[in-house]
């Protein structure tokens, strides 16, 4: 439970951290793509247990 | 013969005083003193007396201002919830008239997070209250279960108390623990993440915090199924054994012994009744404070619960749809967290009623 405790400490964080990016980020063309990236991390966040229970068993 | 007080006797006998004397504390901190009418001595004295135990008029006045200080404690909550969310839209309005969008989106974002800690908070004591109700019904089903056996046993139902006895303290332990260890945290971590949800402008973990949230409640829903099942069949097959056992018992006792086999089969069915009696006192005694502390922390939380969903009523046309959805979605969890307290003390309550049931009055 505690591990499960710490991911969402983790989301959580990564999540207000990213939303202060995205509005901090000036306003260009790389904005749009800064955006997919900031998604790509939080689902990489949201599926590390899943990732840890894969490598468990192999 | 004076047979109330060979009942208060026998009553003390069976029960030991320390133990329930310290369930009694522990209730009465839970419920905040209303179960203190309800002591065993006062059931048995109602039942002898052939009066209802549940007359006073004091219960209902404590309940009903208890219940109005909890409703005035959670309206203050969500005034505070709502002037944020005030703020929130007038600065939504003011945002057009900066000249960058920065400014006004950073103070979007701190009264949303000010928001979420009100109500995180604001979830933590009533998730506290839960865990502490469900480990003092634990608690009171680990002292009551085996004064019950042992006076189901003295009954003459022995198949059924050997039978149940370790059936149902593993069903309740193994539930309490899997409820405070697994399934209410499982339902705070699905609130956090509700919450996260309503900071940011796309969806990113609300699938998720409904996911945990409905597994948690379905796996309460399927031990509860379970658990009963088990335990009612058990009590319906080792039943007619225990009729057997008795009624040999009876029978061999009347008309093998010559003379007075007739008196001491009487006498043994007698006994058996007394038990009865002091079995159905203990367990209406254990339902009565199982209910009693269901009622408060389930009061609580559901009023909490109540003023959230009605806070996202009165919030939504001043902000935008997301804190709305989030202060919805926490009072969504606040009535997943009753129901999951309430599912605990149903499964309890039928373990309790089962016992009562066999061998009754035989």
């Amino acid at each position: 439970m505690t591990e499960l405790f710490i991911w969402v400490k983790n989301i959580f964080l990564i999540i207000i951290a990213l939303s202060f990016f995205q509005i901090l980020i000036p306003n260009s063309e790389m904005a749009k793509y800064l955006k997919f990236i900031f998604s790509l991390v939080i689902l990489a966040t949201v599926l590390e247990p899943i990732i840890n229970l894969v490598n468990l068993h192999v | 013969m004076d047979y109330e007080k060979i009942l208060t006797e026998q009553l003390d006998q069976v029960m030991d005083g320390e133990d329930i004397d310290g369930i009694m504390d522990k209730v009465s901190q839970l419920t905040e003193g209303i179960s203190d009418e309800f002591t065993m001595e006062n059931i048995l004295q109602s039942t002898l007396s052939g009066e209802s135990f549940f007359q006073n008029q004091g219960v209902i006045d404590s309940l009903k201002s208890l219940m109005l200080y909890e409703i005035k404690g959670a309206l203050i909550l969500g005034v505070e919830v709502l002037s944020i969310c005030i703020i929130i839209g007038l600065l939504k309005s003011l945002s057009d008239s900066f000249s960058k969008k920065t400014v006004s989106q950073l103070s979007l974002l701190v009264c949303t997070m000010v928001v979420i800690g009100i109500s995180i908070n604001s979830f933590r004591i009533s998730y506290e209250l839960a865990l502490d109700t469900v480990s003092t019904m634990v608690y009171t089903m680990e002292i009551l279960t085996p004064i019950l056996i042992g006076v189901l046993l003295a009954t003459g139902a022995v198949a059924s108390g050997t039978i149940l006895s370790p059936v149902i303290i593993g069903a309740v332990t193994g539930f309490g623990f899997l409820v405070s260890k697994l399934i209410l945290p499982a339902l705070f971590l699905s609130t956090i993440l509700g919450l996260i949800n309503c900071l940011t402008e796309k969806n990113y973990v609300n699938k998720l915090a409904k996911l945990i949230r409905n597994a948690a409640v379905f796996i309460t829903g399927f031990l509860l199924t379970v658990l009963t099942g088990i335990i009612t069949l058990q009590g319906i097959l080792t039943e007619a054994s225990d009729g057997l056992l008795i009624n040999a018992t009876k029978y061999s006792l009347s008309s093998f012994i010559p003379i007075v086999g007739g008196f001491t089969s009487d006498t043994v069915e007698l006994f058996l009744q007394c038990m009865g009696a002091i079995k159905s006192v203990v367990g209406v005694f254990g339902l009565v404070i199982l209910i009693l502390m269901l009622l408060i922390p389930l009061l609580k939380i559901l009023i909490v619960g109540g003023v959230y969903k009605l806070t996202s009523a009165m919030v939504e046309p001043v902000t935008d749809g997301k804190i709305a959805d989030g202060l919805n979605d926490m009072g969504t969890s606040m009535i997943s967290i009753g129901s999951i307290l309430f599912f605990t003390s149903l499964l309890f309550i039928l373990f309790i009623s089962i016992i009562l049931k066999i061998g009754g009055g035989s």
